[in-house]
């Protein structure tokens, strides 16, 4: 079986993500045994559009990074969303609320912006411009999960995701319930994959992974009567990460 | 010498974010020299707006990935300004020893998987790999996992921190876990000293070029300052008005690019591992000390290159930092300690770091609530935008004789030395929120 | 009957821990704070140990069934290499109360009684339980209503606070010996020991909470109210995280999956908790999901608790200990409250309706866990999705199956996935399994090659019982894939040495479309036997498509059995197809005079473990691995959950 040729590319974003592939460590030797990595800007020089799988990170803000997806959509017969900003728009979707008038005048004034560069629409997903085959989600995403997925695809499988809350890796841990401490965690609505790993550090789920039941669903609003909370704050907390379109599927 | 050229760099590597250089030359004129930034803008502050102030950490973070610690501290800095905590004194340490982290792991990752293939004449870390230079990468490796490994501990988390909240910690470390980590600090060591030796076999591949710029950081009169320190230019001195910090930083926008530059006394300065090793050499301690002179460097060092060898230098003296400060932990026992508790009030706090790439500030307004009404933030790359882009224009004549290839090479250099962070810089922006 | 004989001071009891501690022959754990809350975790110093903890936040069933197990370690660098995991540091669990203690026993009762399950059993037997009587009732505990708030037994040794010392009460050798080596003891006094019984008479009136409806009485109540609103209820607030499952003493569901190393040589089976709240408990390779709705997911975890495994051990699977109350969000988990609320509507006295007892002896061969490695020896495309595959035992034994069993099948590195076997049962170390590519492993075996390797568990469950056919008419209806098992039961029975002990055999096959026939050579070998009528027919033919025979639904084949020649009332009627077709079929047999109990089908589910323990082929109290997957309509009746 001849190795997989992956292409790492970035949209808007922290690049924090790419960062974790950093973070392999030795493993990245391991990495590049199993895989061509044929493009990967943040750390190397070497460039081909020669690639089976592409691994994107970052949202979609302005009309030539759609283009630029979609060119890459077309070479890539396995196309990866890596990281929040790319499987559900993560904190880049906070601005969509203002159009991107109000937010660039607001920012950069009566400035003379460069038309190309400043011609932001709507900050999106990734599958709200392309189909995406694969998500790794989280902000950042988690290190093992990454190399789940890649090992998968290497092998010729799956990968699987869970569809199951925070909650659950976050009861393997041990850890005492936040709500316990009379504090406010997105766990229980939160895809898990994580390890739980906010809470496990005594701080709330904010919900980067994804959120599976809408604030608005009768459970949820149940359990925000329940721990004294009010349904809004839920609902803003939610935003941090979810604003985007693709959040709450 | 009058000869055509053209030089196209799109999308730079091994940088992080979206820049491009631009360099047309007709019949030995220079027609256009441009350092462009093309990073698609994330208008940041305005995520900001109506935010408690308990998730504005959360989200600056986000900032950037690589320095996510240093925007959690200048931003948990300016939101306890502006609320008026006090934090104890067990947290000042442990957020010394997170910027340490933090620095130690940025300046690693630049140093050996950025900088070092253009040294060693490489595309990327990739080719080393079972090369003669193997045992080089495995102790860049070594380096970089220990301070994601020290930054887990303190943070939690290498990117993105967890632990960092305002008012303290969620979790602490315990003795035992300071211990360990202290034992490796000492046993990574030699191997950053080993790494200074390779690095300092290869001074020879850094370009002949001086260009002498403002330098501005964070200095203090107790320690080579990161943390906390006073705003200080080497042209004008101290500036102690912090709240008016952007009379030292002044912002403008340039057309070629959807990041803003900035000045103070000159046309540009200069901000980072290099100005801070001008501005506070004579505080490193002493193993950076030896390293520096290794190096032949002293202040003021005006080759904007050897940014790379500053951040050598410092990541030993964090290191040997890092030790001191976990003594001090030790002598007192880290105690469990719960985050201050908060009341909500309105003000204005601004919070000033520096972080691998220079000083940053964050600068919030909160209502009664607790709620941001108005947030601003200077990135150090930012800062450097106008400084590359005057390094380049003196550059450039003094390379024109040479090959296209080598002088695309040289001025890819140049940038990389700066070790721009251009998602950061373009995240940029201030609002005045009605 | 055990007695606390001796004393121990809570000095030298600390002493005692502390040389337990020093001996780095055990890992020791032991209750400790965990902010307001408690967990087991190794002890550094005997003064973290917490006797006086109420409950802890999970029960000490993670030291026998871990959080995360690795099963086996394989290496894909090698033909077929896969070993189990090295043993665990034999360990000393002080504090265990109770509750825990009973649940314990009821956890052996699953992975010791039927199929041993051999790392559970080498984490039981290096374990010593030194058990403590509640010193603090938990808020949400009811014990008291279900007896779980002391024990005789289940012990090493038992130790009872009694004000400046703790009475010890000796269960096990194991435990005596222990004490003999570390601890000073003294002789217990008639007061020390009238203290005990008093503080343990005491101890029933110290709950809050109890059940109103006796605990023997929880499976006949669950026995009349299936259909009560109560499930519907509840679940609607339900969050699906079955945190209620995980912190459960006597939950023990798990799933299992492969994890490779980053080089793509050296990688793991790991066996997790899984939960039966959580929604893709039961979803299978194809996608099909059982159990779908919460609602049914709701009711079913307290029909395991309260009615299922007390039809199947005999016990009530729940001892009280109310974590599941504490860690449910909004509440809805504990048993109390429904037990309490469902008191009120009724009883129904055949309890085990949901439940299938059956008699056969599982077949054990090594570790259950681990598979015995074959080779493909020969692979035959059948369509485009579908392959059969013959594989030979590497140790040249035979499968040893009957037709209807199925083995599960491994791809080191994909997983692990159930396969029907599709030849008749063979002297010989070969057999086949046909596929089709729908799910991981299943694609994954479209890629092999004749020489590959791969893992074989089996054969597993029940199968078809020829033995109680013989002498009597036979017809088959099978539909889509669901002739790859009816082939094993259709060669078994027309090979020469068998064909004289039946009588006439009918045949019935569709399909969907004439592309998707399977075997179609054989079957016309089928025809040529005397005796034999076969009749066939697809869904849908398209106007290019070359097929001579009839279109329609399988059903449209019924009125051309010659049902006069048949003796009705001694005819056995096979059914295996996808889920939609068991109702019109057996319909159809029922109406030309075919009794329920003469009706075979075999179902599918998610056969994960084989031997009856991960829970997930669960279809209420029937695990399909163990009691199927060949059942009579008959005994279905009584399984709202069979043909959903």
């Amino acid at each position: 079986m001849s190795k997989p040729r992956v292409a790492i590319f970035d949209f808007a974003d922290c690049e924090g993500c790419e960062l974790q592939i950093a973070n392999l460590e030795e493993e990245i030797l391991d990495l590049i045994t199993i895989v061509d990595v044929v493009s990967f800007r943040e750390v190397m020089k070497e460039h081909s559009d020669d690639y089976d799988i592409a691994i994107i990170e970052g949202s979609i803000m302005r009309p030539m990074d759609e283009e630029r997806l979609r060119f890459i959509r077309s070479r890539a017969k396995i196309l990866v969303a890596l990281g929040a900003c790319a499987t559900i728009g993560g904190v880049n979707t906070l601005r969509n609320q203002w159009t991107p008038d109000e937010v660039k005048k607001e920012v950069y004034g009566s400035a003379k912006l460069n038309e190309t560069l400043f011609d932001v629409g709507p900050a999106k997903a990734i599958n709200e411009v392309v189909p995406v085959d694969y998500y790794i989600h989280g902000c950042p995403i988690d290190l093992d999960e990454f190399k789940a997925v890649v090992t998968s695809l290497a092998l010729g499988k799956k990968p699987e995701i869970p569809t199951y809350p925070v909650c659950v890796e976050c009861t393997k841990n041990e850890n005492v319930c936040l709500y316990e401490l009379g504090k406010f965690c997105l766990g229980p609505i939160t895809r898990a994959g994580c390890k739980a790993i906010c809470p496990t550090h005594n701080s709330p789920c904010d919900g980067c992974r994804g959120i599976l039941k809408k604030p608005e669903t009768e459970c949820v609003k149940d359990l925000v009567a329940r721990y004294d909370l009010t349904y809004e704050e839920l609902a803003q907390r939610c935003t941090v990460f979810n604003s985007g379109k693709e959040a709450c599927k | 010498m009058t000869k055509d050229l053209s030089v196209h760099v799109h999308h730079l590597t091994r940088v992080e974010g979206h820049g491009d250089i631009v360099l047309d030359v007709k019949a030995g004129k220079i027609q256009q020299l441009q350092w462009q930034v093309v990073e698609a803008p994330r208008f940041f502050e305005a995520m900001l707006r109506g935010r408690k102030y308990s998730e504005l950490r959360l989200i600056t973070s986000r900032i950037c990935g690589i320095c996510s610690i240093g925007h959690s501290l200048a931003s948990l800095k300016a939101t306890e300004d502006a609320l008026g905590i006090k934090i104890s004194e067990q947290t000042q340490i442990l957020r010394r020893l997170a910027i340490n982290a933090e620095n130690m792991q940025s300046h690693i990752l630049h140093i050996g998987y950025l900088a070092a293939p253009d040294l060693l004449g490489v595309g990327s870390v990739v080719p080393l790999a079972g090369s003669k230079h193997h045992d080089v990468l495995l102790k860049i490796v070594t380096l970089h996992r220990l301070s994601n490994v020290m930054s887990n501990l303190i943070c939690g988390r290498t990117t993105h921190p967890i632990r960092l909240t305002v008012g303290g910690f969620t979790k602490v470390p315990t003795k035992h876990q300071l211990e360990d980590l202290k034992a490796s600090l000492q046993e990574a060591l030699p191997l950053a000293k080993d790494l200074v030796g390779v690095l300092q076999s290869l001074q020879n591949k850094i370009p002949d070029f001086e260009r002498e710029t403002e330098y501005i950081g964070l200095s203090s009169p107790k320690e080579y300052a990161l943390y906390d320190g006073t705003m200080t230019s080497t042209d004008t001195g101290p500036f102690h008005e912090n709240k008016n910090y952007q009379s030292l930083m002044k912002e403008y926008v340039v057309p070629q690019s959807t990041a803003k530059y900035a000045k103070h006394a000159r046309a540009s300065y200069l901000v980072g591992a290099l100005a801070r090793f001008n501005l506070n050499s004579s505080q490193l301690h002493p193993q950076a000390q030896e390293a520096a002179e290794y190096f032949d460097m002293h202040a003021p060092c005006t080759n904007p290159f050897l940014n790379t060898y500053a951040q050598m230098i410092e990541f030993i003296h964090n290191i040997e930092d890092s030790q001191l400060l976990i003594d001090m932990l030790l002598s007192r026992g880290p105690r469990d300690e719960k985050p201050v508790t908060v009341t909500p009030k309105a003000g204005r706090g601004v919070g000033i770091v520096e972080v691998p790439r220079g000083i940053l500030v964050h600068d919030y307004t909160l209502d009664k609530n607790g709620n941001c009404t108005k947030a601003n933030c200077i990135i150090p790359t930012n800062q450097n935008h106008a400084n590359i882009q005057l390094d380049m224009e003196a550059l450039v004549p003094t390379i024109l004789h040479k090959s296209p290839q080598d002088i695309e090479l040289t001025l890819e250099m140049l940038v990389r030395a700066y070790d721009p962070c251009i998602s950061c810089s373009t995240h940029y922006l201030t609002i005045h929120f009605i | 009957m055990n007695h606390p004989t001796l004393t121990i001071t809570k000095k030298e009891l600390a002493v005692f821990v502390n040389k337990l501690i020093a001996d780095t022959t055990y890992d020791v754990v032991g209750p400790k704070a965990k902010g307001k809350r408690f967990a087991y975790e190794t002890l550094e110093n005997a003064s973290d140990l917490r006797l006086d903890h109420d409950v802890t936040i999970l029960p000490p069933k993670k030291y026998f069934l871990p959080i995360c197990e690795t099963l086996l370690h394989y290496n894909l660098k090698k033909a077929f290499d896969a070993h189990p995991e090295a043993e665990d540091k034999p360990r000393i669990i002080i504090g265990m109360h109770p509750y825990d203690i009973i649940a314990l026993q009821q956890s052996d009762k699953v992975y010791l009684d039927y199929q041993k399950d051999d790392f559970y059993q080498k984490r039981r037997s290096s374990t010593i339980i030194i058990g403590a009587d509640i010193e603090t009732v938990s808020e949400r505990s009811f014990a008291a209503s279900m007896e779980t708030h002391t024990t005789n037994e289940g012990f090493d040794l038992l130790l009872t606070s009694i004000g400046a010392s703790y009475a010890v009460t000796i269960g096990t050798d194991k435990g005596k010996k222990l004490l003999d080596k570390y601890a000073v003891t003294k002789k217990i006094t008639p007061v020390d020991l009238k203290k005990v019984t008093d503080m343990r008479s005491r101890l029933t009136g110290r709950y809050k909470r109890s059940v109103k409806a006796p605990k023997e009485d929880w499976p006949r109540i669950l026995a009349a109210n299936h259909d009560h609103a109560i499930w519907e209820e509840k679940s609607d607030h339900c969050m699906e995280c079955s945190s209620c499952t995980m912190v459960c003493p006597t939950c023990y569901c798990y799933d299992v999956r492969d994890t490779t190393d980053l080089n793509l040589t050296n990688g793991g089976r790991f066996r997790t908790w899984d939960g039966c709240m959580l929604k893709d408990f039961g979803r299978i390779g194809s996608g099909e999901v059982f159990r779908k709705d919460i609602k049914d997911r709701y009711r079913h975890r307290f029909y395991r608790k309260g009615n299922y495994i007390p039809a199947r051990y005999g016990y009530i699977a729940c001892v009280g200990c109310g974590r599941c109350g504490i860690a449910c969000l909004p509440d809805i988990a504990d048993p109390c409250d429904v037990f309490n609320d469902l008191s009120r509507f009724g009883q129904q006295p055949d309890t085990d309706r949901y439940y299938i007892r059956r008699t056969t002896k599982p077949q054990e061969k090594g570790i259950i866990h681990i598979p015995r490695s074959a080779t493909i020896t020969r692979i035959q495309r059948l369509t485009t999705a579908e392959t059969l595959y013959e594989l030979e035992l590497d140790d040249k034994k035979p499968l040893g199956h009957k037709p209807g069993q199925f083995v599960e099948i491994s791809v080191l590195g994909i997983g692990e996935a159930p396969f029907c076997v599709s030849s008749a049962p063979s002297p010989a170390p070969v057999f086949e399994i046909a596929v089709r590519k729908v799910g991981n492993v299943t694609s994954k075996l479209a890629t092999l090659s004749v020489g590959d390797k791969v893992g074989v568990r089996g054969p597993l469950g029940v199968g078809f019982d020829v033995k109680a056919y013989e002498k009597k008419d036979l017809l088959f209806t099978s539909g889509g894939i669901g002739i790859f098992p009816m082939r094993s039961l259709v060669n078994y029975v027309l090979a020469p040495e068998n064909r004289p002990k039946y009588k006439s055999i009918t045949i019935l096959y569709g399909a969907k479309t004439p592309a998707e026939v399977l075997f179609q050579n054989e079957i016309n070998a089928w025809k040529k036997v005397e005796g034999v009528q076969v009749e066939q027919t697809v869904d849908r033919c398209e106007k290019n498509e070359c097929w001579m025979g009839c279109t329609g639904l399988i059903t449209t084949l019924f009125p051309k059995v010659e049902t006069k020649k048949l003796d009705i009332k001694n005819t056995i009627a096979v059914v295996i197809g996808p889920p939609i077709m068991y109702r019109f079929v057996i319909k159809c047999l029922q109406t030309i005079g075919v009794t329920d109990d003469h009706i075979f089908v075999s179902l599918e589910r998610r056969m994960k473990c084989g031997v009856a323990k991960c829970g997930h082929c669960q279809m209420n109290g029937v695990y399909v691995c163990k009691e199927g997957p060949v059942f009579n309509n008959a005994e279905l009746q009584n399984l709202p959950e069979a043909f959903e």
